[in-house]
């Protein structure tokens, strides 16, 4: 497997067709190379060199105990773009847009354009998730998750083990809980031309409709699906961030 | 006979990415699917991506194939349709 070594941590990285750098970041537990592979990332690879890696601590990259704020993995980000042409787009899905708006705002001149797919605001929100029962925590994840988890298999197996990692072995719970709000002084000197994509049906719209209303130039684009829109839309959250990659 | 070979190279990538070593987990065949029969981690199907890149290079393009297919679709591969895609690619 493709990895580089990056802080002292060995991380898994893919790169995927050629052009203008677009980086994409998953979101916490569930989240993976996998989330982007398997969805919009190949479209936007047709014109786009798309780089993929998995956060600290998530797929097949290193679980390191600590270090699972936005401010840590954002520095993760900027060592694993280093050999990057200046400057690129930047695309998150929840957690991950989080570290891709704080990068944003810390880089200001390195980001062409920002894409924040359900991006949780305050980032505490998240942290009761982290902390749910499993079985509650089940009942908001995808369809397809949950019917792995009734066939009680392999797949599940492994997806307990690494969360249950994540959550009882690192920081990650501690650090998500003690992750401060963006205020909204920082989000409106953020100048990127910014896009926010919320599912309709998703808990995190609120902070969406907030960081669109604030962030100079901002979009919002509401589409049918939750949280998890690369899979309840992937086609259509494919064609809005492509059009704003072209705008 | 083609699509033996290639049958018999996805199998035992697959047994390497899952860390099930030969003789050991379930039977691979054609009508395997990667998710219902095998339960392979979609991180898993990456893996297997990755390594089918390093053992074809450019002529077999497993992102540009994925990028036709609907996520339905794509949850419901079986082994034969990515030999069949190999060889596709093989012979154009």
């Amino acid at each position: 497997m493709p990895r580089r070594l990056a802080r002292g941590i060995d991380f898994h990285v893919q790169d995927l067709g050629a052009g203008p750098p677009v980086v994409m970041l998953h979101g916490l537990l569930l989240g993976s190379v996998a989330t982007w592979f398997f969805t919009v990332a190949p479209t936007l690879a047709a014109t786009h060199h798309v780089r993929l890696f998995d956060l600290r601590g998530h797929g097949l990259s290193e679980r390191p105990q600590r270090g699972y704020g936005t401010a840590e993995m954002a520095l993760d980000l900027d060592a694993l773009t280093t050999d990057l042409d200046e400057p690129f787009a930047l695309v998150g899905h929840s957690y991950g847009a989080l570290v891709a708006l704080r990068f944003a705002l810390d880089h200001p001149a390195r980001v062409a354009r920002l894409v924040l797919v359900d991006a949780p605001l305050p980032p505490s929100e998240l942290a009761p998730l982290v902390a749910m029962k499993p079985d509650v925590l089940l009942a908001a994840l995808p369809e397809a998750v949950q019917q792995a988890a009734a066939r009680g298999g392999r797949q599940i197996r492994r997806l307990l083990a690494s969360v249950g990692a994540l959550l009882q072995d690192t920081s990650l719970a501690a650090d998500v809980a003690a992750e401060p709000d963006v205020p909204d002084e920082a989000l409106v000197s953020l100048v990127c031309p910014t896009l926010c994509v919320y599912g309709d049906a998703s808990p995190c719209l609120p902070a969406g409709q907030r960081i669109a209303r604030l962030v100079p130039g901002a979009r919002l684009v509401v589409l049918r699906g939750g949280h998890f829109l690369h899979v309840d839309a992937p086609g259509p959250l494919a064609a809005a961030i492509q059009e704003h990659l072209r705008a | 006979m083609v699509h033996e070979e290639t049958l018999a190279l996805v199998a035992r990538l697959l047994r390497e990415v899952m860390n099930e070593p030969e003789g050991l987990g379930p039977e691979i065949t054609r009508d395997t699917a990667f998710s219902a029969d095998l339960e392979l981690e979609s991180i898993e199907l990456v893996a297997l991506a990755e390594k089918l890149g390093t053992h074809y290079g450019p002529r077999v393009d497993f992102v540009a194939w994925l990028s036709g297919m609907e996520l339905d679709a794509i949850l419901s591969l079986t082994v034969g349709d990515l030999v069949e895609h190999i060889d596709t690619c093989l012979a154009g």
